[in-house]
């Protein structure tokens, strides 16, 4: 048996994984080639490598995201009257909900199974088809993307959220829907995920501009928080001003304050 | 023993209990972050990353699905943490040495060297193929999970592992015969300059 048909069995010989026959085949190649015997060698003097030594303290912050995620949940999250207006709003995209849902996904099944097929069917396939046929299929997954984030259960948008960001460029509608998703979505969670999939986008003035406007009108301190954090990272020139103007607010969460200042004290 | 499965905690994670979290933070803490500092070497960041990881578990518990394979999908938000912070900081050429062995007791004094000399040749791989190696030799990972969290077929995978275990190999040897590295300096405490708290 030589090197190469010995390098499609190393890998699993090194954890132990071969039946006895093979493994017996792969030792006595061992003894005869130095080289492979080596590779055997450094993988196992792998182990002298210490752990590398942790940092102090690191459950205590976790503690500390933990509760402060807690409370933040606890807050009361939108006034009667904000969630009055927001029940028209959805019944607007009633009829994107299951069915179409369910279409997207068959829609998208189906470019999959011709791309995959095309692919199969054509040993010479020409890249400029494929990119054409990629682009497509970015586009059905973004459909998909679109009419997950109208469902009804939250997790379900979540997921519709992750899905976006399968993708390195996002449609105009998608980004839209998202920074929707961003100021009106009824869970925190799904607000937090849209903020995330968002700041991947930092480059679409859209994006800038919507993230931005949602500072004012959040509700949750934890969104308000992760908001402040974003636009600072951003170096958005009117944050200052803007986190200002949040100051003013009577009702702001303590913490928020407290985390505005530390902000505006960044930026100078 | 009888420990609870990870997956079973998940799920009360998913449902509503975050407490259960701190279980799975004290489970897997340590390997994330031997990953990440193996990896990136920079304790600093690992340790920032390893709390990023389970801010994300928590924003996205709802996302988990039962019947999950948790370790495997507890590395792919890392490996997307990572990526993330990779966008957010663009990479820095040179590789901290900071997470090399702190002191060696003196009886082991030819199994320090050993290690000392393994690591820098592991520094001296690309970041691809250091990473398959640590997921393949310290993370408890199977091949068939690194081929999903790579997104490539198994038998890729054991040939890229097989690949990087013989470049591996070739960089420590050379090492030990005392031919140039690059970019490393002389083992020994000096190296250690950050330390926890920074």
């Amino acid at each position: 048996m030589n090197c190469e048909k010995i390098a499609e069995l190393l890998p699993d010989f090194l954890r132990g994984g071969l039946e006895r026959e093979r493994a017996e085949m792969v030792e006595q190649h061992l003894e005869r080639c130095a080289e492979c015997r080596d590779d055997v060698d450094v993988w196992q003097k792998l182990a002298l490598l210490p752990a590398p030594e942790a940092v102090a303290d690191s459950r205590a912050r976790f503690d500390a995201v933990l509760q402060a995620y807690q409370a933040g949940r606890a807050q009361p999250e939108f006034p009667a009257s904000t969630a009055g207006e927001k029940a028209p709003r959805r019944k607007v995209f009633d009829w994107l909900r299951t069915p179409a849902a369910a279409l997207a996904w068959s829609m998208a099944l189906l470019a999959i199974g011709f791309f995959a097929g095309n692919g199969m069917s054509r040993t010479t396939s020409h890249s400029e088809d494929l990119a054409v046929m990629r682009s497509e299929l970015s586009s059905m997954r973004q459909l998909v993307v679109l009419s997950m984030l109208q469902q009804q259960s939250a997790s379900e948008r979540l997921q519709g959220v992750s899905y976006s960001q399968r993708e390195a460029q996002l449609d105009p509608q998608v980004l839209a829907a998202l920074l929707h998703t961003l100021r009106h979505d009824s869970n925190v969670d799904v607000r937090l995920a849209a903020l995330d999939a968002l700041s991947r986008h930092s480059g679409q003035p859209q994006v800038r501009r919507g993230v931005t406007d949602a500072l004012q009108n959040q509700q949750s301190p934890l969104v308000q928080v992760a908001l402040i954090d974003q636009l600072l990272e951003w170096r958005d020139p009117d944050l200052a001003q803007r986190l200002r103007d949040l100051q003013r607010m009577p009702d702001l969460n303590p913490v928020v304050r407290e985390r505005a200042e530390w902000a505006i004290n960044k930026i100078q | 023993m009888n420990l609870v499965a990870d997956e079973e905690l998940m799920l009360q994670v998913r449902n509503g209990d975050s407490e259960t979290l701190g279980v799975l933070f004290d489970r897997y803490h340590a390997p994330l972050f031997n990953f990440y500092a193996r990896l990136m070497g920079d304790r600093g960041v690992s340790e920032d990353l390893v709390q990023e990881v389970f801010l994300r578990i928590l924003r996205y518990r709802q996302s988990y699905q039962p019947g999950t394979p948790f370790r495997p999908w507890i590395y792919q938000i890392a490996r997307n943490a990572r990526m993330d912070h990779y966008r957010k900081n663009p990479r820095q050429v040179a590789f901290q040495a900071e997470m090399v062995p702190p002191v060696a007791p003196p009886d082991a004094a030819q199994q320090a060297q050993e290690a000392n000399l393994l690591h820098r040749a592991l520094l001296q791989l690309p970041e691809e193929k250091r990473e398959i190696l640590i997921l393949a030799r310290f993370q408890e990972l199977k091949y068939g999970e690194i081929a999903g969290l790579l997104g490539c077929e198994l038998n890729t995978v054991k040939t890229r592992i097989h690949r990087a275990l013989q470049d591996l190999r070739k960089a420590f040897r050379m090492l030990e015969q005392g031919m140039p590295a690059s970019g490393c300096g002389p083992a020994g405490p000096d190296i250690s300059l950050r330390r926890a708290g920074q």
